[in-house]
């Protein structure tokens, strides 16, 4: 146990650090790594949690696609900092404000944090037993039959997010000339190769 | 598991057809490809129709589907068949404009039956989860038909506005959420409902606090004050049938859901939840009276008159009873009418081929086109309030059940701010009768535009005559949701 | 103190042992596979290829290494320099790491993990970070197009990857490796899922940014790419990542379509053989074709490559996942 115990501080701390590196680090790019270090360590306390199948996803989808593309657009963008913190401590004392209030907020909750008993009413559906169902199945089960509406409203939303990208940025160009496979592979010798006897010092 | 399974797919076959058409209609589209938007649109508006005939028949009475995650009741058709037929309104409005100003493309159609879609999952929500998911579905979708002339700058500055603030609300949604699971410890509204009876004399803290946000969240989407900053700027950037869309169907599908969020699960604690309804329902009706009087532009101006209704049908969400919603459905139905009619109007105010939106353009409108001055002096009237068109019953049903919960300050300052707002409706007729004639408008309309202005003013002016039928079914739909 | 030795220390030193009977060898095979690619290469042209160092060449990676070992690492003045360093000793982790959840034989395996594939995958799918970070960090205009170039080509090709999986475990209806090559006893999956598996292998070339889908290092337009920038070990570590993930893309078909360590017939004289060399076998042949398509194909231009992947193998493998999944679900055959 100790050796779990070592591996879930190392995970948290190294999470922690890097969110924080994050939102502190001055070159943006280097922001966007520490992130996938902290997606990197999240997945590292799923794995903890006997969660793999949702550590393995966070990996594949967070870190493998989503921050990719982060990355790239922050790479491309070249962010100018030194503009982007100029307006900072004028705007100090609103955005401290508001933070306060939120952690007041956060604080009185909290604080005022009691379960009550009706809540105990336990998950809507039983947990089987991770010994013989892995976690891979039991999240399918539940994914494609309760809750088959929802997945498949959140398809929707990704369609319209498609839609939405497409329609808003891509602008045809005309008098482009597009490569057709099928065309070139249909041509034929006697199409483009011509035999002809060239007379001589007279060219074709 | 198998039959009831079975069963849910029955009770969202207008929801799956609707998007199962909105898919299809997009693969013609694509296939097809340009020029293929007025066919797409129509075709559009069928599948519309013939959801609207589904409903009916997949939701004979009250039924859950999904476990819970989605209901179906008299609530919910009413209410669906609102946001329908806005959306079918919508759309016929848009095809001539969208072919004048050259941003007819097919997927302006798609988008909005995926918005239909999503407002429908909306109303029929009864879980945390699906409510954000209709949610989501809905919002992403406006957000970009607002930017849809992508080539103007105020129209991408709509759709960004729109955006930016959009996700500021769903993420304060996201938190009221999750602090209400994290202290019910359920998604389900029913099984938060029978949590909070349990603790209606004393609720948790967090359960209160996510109420707060979620209220909050979903008063951005109505656009009640004080969230209600997007508002005028969306609606005077995005192309004005668009405008028109977001000022009926989102509107009617946020209201109901705020509704069932409230009354469902939260039912139990009312005299937590009314005050923050009563505080947005004031602040609404004020900025909607006062704001608007300055406005030069006929969508900001539009948009303020939208925020004020918002504040009067919430009058009828804080009284909290059968008689409110009753009410709140009733002005809800009304609503659309007027708002169909004013911007059938404002589609109309074109000279010498372009849009024109300044108020003054409508200057003596009376004299060059006496129909269509009629038509917008007859939606101004019934905004105002101005018996006996229909606008007057919408604010008397609400404010009577106001009175019978003994909320007569919020009554008093409802009447108030209907006067106030009776200005600069009045204002309008004013500048189209006794005003010198400006430069004509073009015409033809279009016939289509014709004969929605026609009708809807019709409704407006005759709603006296079928009174009666209107107010049943929204009767039944109100004691629907108070049936449990 | 003698609960920490036979506890934790043991074991410990168990798994460290361990570690070093994977690694030791595969970075033998990465060395040795530099060697067989001049050498297949050079008999596919009619050249002889590398033939002075040692008897037939054979100790032509032993100098290839040395020499690298021994030359200075240059860090470019405008280079970010910690990026930069990290950059390769990336690439070269990730290839190592993998090869933790592939199975030799049966049992023989590091970690018997349920999710073997996704784990396979979500390291492949972090291969991008060493290059898009060499890219980045080296300050040069060839380098950042390699990087964006390899970018965009792995995270195109990963998703006809993933789809591939998919149709692989419906088929089993595990994730777990071991469990995969079991499932291929009677028939191995090549087989009925051939499509299937030209897609991945062609996937795999696209992944590990060979030939003729090499368009991150294309010497002939951006010189070499995300790595022009590099020396010596730096350079050395680039090098040998790229090698051994070509071996870890072979090991992957094999596990997923050529049925792991079981031999093609369960029938006396094959069964002899041991697994793990059957295993080898079949890594061999795969990257033997490795091999033989560099030396045959001309480098896709880069508005094919993307068209190869988004619009021809990503449809086509969504289609034959929904297939799949329609036949085993019409003929009753889905796994338990």
């Amino acid at each position: 146990m100790i050796i779990q115990a070592l591996a879930f501080y190392l995970f948290a701390a190294v999470m922690v650090a890097a969110a924080a590196m994050v939102i502190s680090a001055r070159n943006p790019v280097h922001s966007v790594l520490f992130l996938i270090l902290a997606f990197f360590n999240a997945a590292g306390l799923f794995v903890l949690m006997g969660a793999e199948f949702l550590a393995m996803i966070l990996v594949v989808v967070y870190v493998g696609a989503v921050a990719v593309l982060f990355l790239f657009v922050v790479m491309m963008l070249d962010v100018d900092f030194a503009a982007l913190r100029q307006g900072f401590l004028r705007y100090l004392p609103v955005g401290g404000a508001i933070g306060l209030i939120l952690l007041a907020e956060l604080v009185l909750v909290v604080g005022a944090w009691v379960a009550s008993p009706e809540a105990a009413v336990g998950p809507i559906v039983p947990i089987p037993d991770p010994a013989r169902v892995t976690n891979t199945h039991a999240l399918g089960r539940i994914l494609y039959t309760r809750y088959v509406f929802v997945f498949q409203g959140a398809g929707l939303v990704l369609l319209v997010a498609m839609i939405g990208a497409i329609v808003l940025t891509l602008r045809e160009r005309v008098g482009v000339r597009r490569q057709v496979v099928a065309d070139q592979i249909r041509r034929t010798r006697a199409e483009s190769v011509e035999l002809v006897d060239a007379p001589k010092r007279g060219g074709v | 598991m198998n039959q009831e399974f079975a069963a849910s797919f029955v009770l969202v076959l207008p929801e799956t057809f609707l998007a199962v058409a909105a898919m299809a209609l997009l693969m013609l589209g694509v296939f097809r490809g340009e020029g293929s938007a007025r066919l797409v649109s129509w075709l559009a508006i069928a599948a519309l129709a013939v959801t609207a005939l589904f409903l009916p028949l997949a939701a004979p009475g009250q039924a859950a589907a999904f476990g819970g995650l989605f209901v179906t009741d008299a609530f919910a058709v009413f209410m669906k068949i609102l946001i329908l037929l806005g959306t079918a309104l919508a759309l016929v409005m848009s095809i001539d404009f969208n072919d004048r100003e050259q941003i007819a493309q097919f997927e302006y159609p798609v988008l909005f039956l995926f918005a239909a879609v999503g407002m429908m999952v909306m109303i029929s929500a009864s879980d945390l989860i699906s409510l954000y998911i209709g949610l989501e579905l809905q919002s992403l979708s406006l957000y970009v038909v607002a930017a849809f002339r992508r080539d103007a700058v105020k129209s991408t500055e709509a759709g960004l506005k729109y955006f930016v603030l959009g996700a500021l609300s769903s993420g304060m949604l996201l938190y009221g959420a999750s602090l209400i699971y994290g202290f019910s410890g359920a998604t389900g509204f029913a099984d938060i409902a029978e949590i909070m009876i349990g603790q209606a004399g004393d609720p948790p803290l967090g359960v209160i606090f996510g109420i707060v946000f979620m209220v909050a969240a979903l008063a951005f989407k109505v656009s009640a004050a004080p969230f209600h900053m997007w508002t005028p700027d969306v609606y005077e950037g995005a192309p004005t049938p668009v405008t028109a869309f977001f000022s009926i169907a989102p509107k009617i599908a946020a209201t109901a859901l705020l509704v069932r969020v409230l009354i469902d699960p939260f039912g139990p604690l009312v005299n937590q939840w009314q005050q923050v309804v009563i505080a947005v329902a004031i602040a609404s009706m004020l900025i909607g009276a006062f704001a608007a009087i300055n406005q030069t532009n006929i969508k900001r101006l539009m948009a303020y008159s939208s925020i004020g209704h918002i504040g009067y049908a919430l009058v009828g969400l804080a009284a909290g009873d059968e008689t409110g919603v009753h009410g709140v459905l009733i002005y809800m139905a009304i609503y659309l009418f007027m708002n169909v009619a004013a911007f059938g109007v404002i589609l109309c105010m074109r000279q010498q081929g372009r849009m024109v939106e300044r108020i003054a353009d409508l200057s003596g409108l009376s004299v060059t086109r006496p129909g269509i001055a009629a038509a917008l002096a007859i939606a101004m009237f019934s905004m105002a309030g101005i018996p006996p068109l229909a606008g007057f019953f919408g604010k008397f049903y609400v404010f009577q059940a106001a009175i019978a919960a003994g909320l007569y300050t919020l009554a008093v300052i409802g009447v108030l701010t209907s006067v106030v707002a009776a200005f600069y409706y009045l204002r309008i007729v004013k500048l189209m009768y006794f005003d010198e004639p400006v430069e004509a408008f073009d015409r033809p309309a279009g016939r289509t535009l014709g004969i929605v202005i026609t009708g809807s003013s019709l409704l407006i002016l005759l709603f006296v005559v079928y009174m009666a039928p209107v107010v049943g079914w929204a009767g039944i739909a109100a004691a629907a949701l108070f049936g449990g | 103190m003698a609960e920490f030795w036979s506890g934790y220390a043991l074991p410990g030193a168990i798994i460290v042992a361990q570690i070093l009977v994977i690694i030791v060898p595969l970075l033998g095979a990465v060395a040795y596979l530099t060697l067989a690619e001049r050498k297949v290469i050079a008999a596919i042209q009619l050249r002889k290829g590398p033939n002075v160092v040692g008897p037939f060449g054979l100790l032509q990676p032993i100098a290839d290494g040395v020499k690298l070992l021994l030359k200075e690492t240059v860090i470019p003045s405008g280079a970010n320099p910690v990026v930069f360093v990290i950059a390769p000793m990336l690439t070269f982790m990730l290839s190592l790491i993998a090869w933790a959840a592939i199975p030799f034989d049966l049992g023989l395996v590091l970690a018997d993990i349920n999710v073997g594939i996704l784990y396979l995958f979500a390291i492949s799918s972090l291969g991008v970070y060493g290059i898009i970070m060499a890219g980045w960090a080296s300050n040069s205009k060839y380098a950042f197009l390699g990087a964006l170039r390899s970018a965009a080509q792995m995270v195109s090709y990963e998703v006809s990857i993933g789809f591939v999986i998919i149709t692989v475990l419906l088929c089993v209806g595990s994730l777990n490796l071991t469990e995969i090559v079991l499932a291929q006893e009677n028939m191995w999956f090549f087989i009925p899922l051939f499509p299937m598996f030209i897609i991945f292998f062609v996937s795999g070339l696209a992944e590990t940014n060979r030939s003729p889908f090499d368009l991150p290092e294309g010497e002939s337009e951006i010189v070499a790419g995300y790595f022009v920038e590099y020396s010596s070990m730096s350079f050395a570590l680039f090098f040998l990542g790229e090698y051994a993930n070509m071996i870890l893309v072979s090991a992957m078909t094999s596990v997923l379509f050529l049925g792991g360590w079981l031999p093609p017939f369960d029938v006396a004289p094959f069964t002899w053989i041991p697994g793990p060399i059957w295993f080898a076998g079949k890594i061999g042949l795969c990257l033997f074709v490795f091999l033989w398509v560099r030396a045959t194909m001309p480098r896709y231009r880069y508005d094919q490559l993307m068209r190869l992947g988004w619009k021809v193998f990503l449809p086509f493998s969504l289609f034959w996942v929904v297939l799949t999944a329609g036949v085993l679900m019409a003929t009753g055959w889905v796994p338990r």
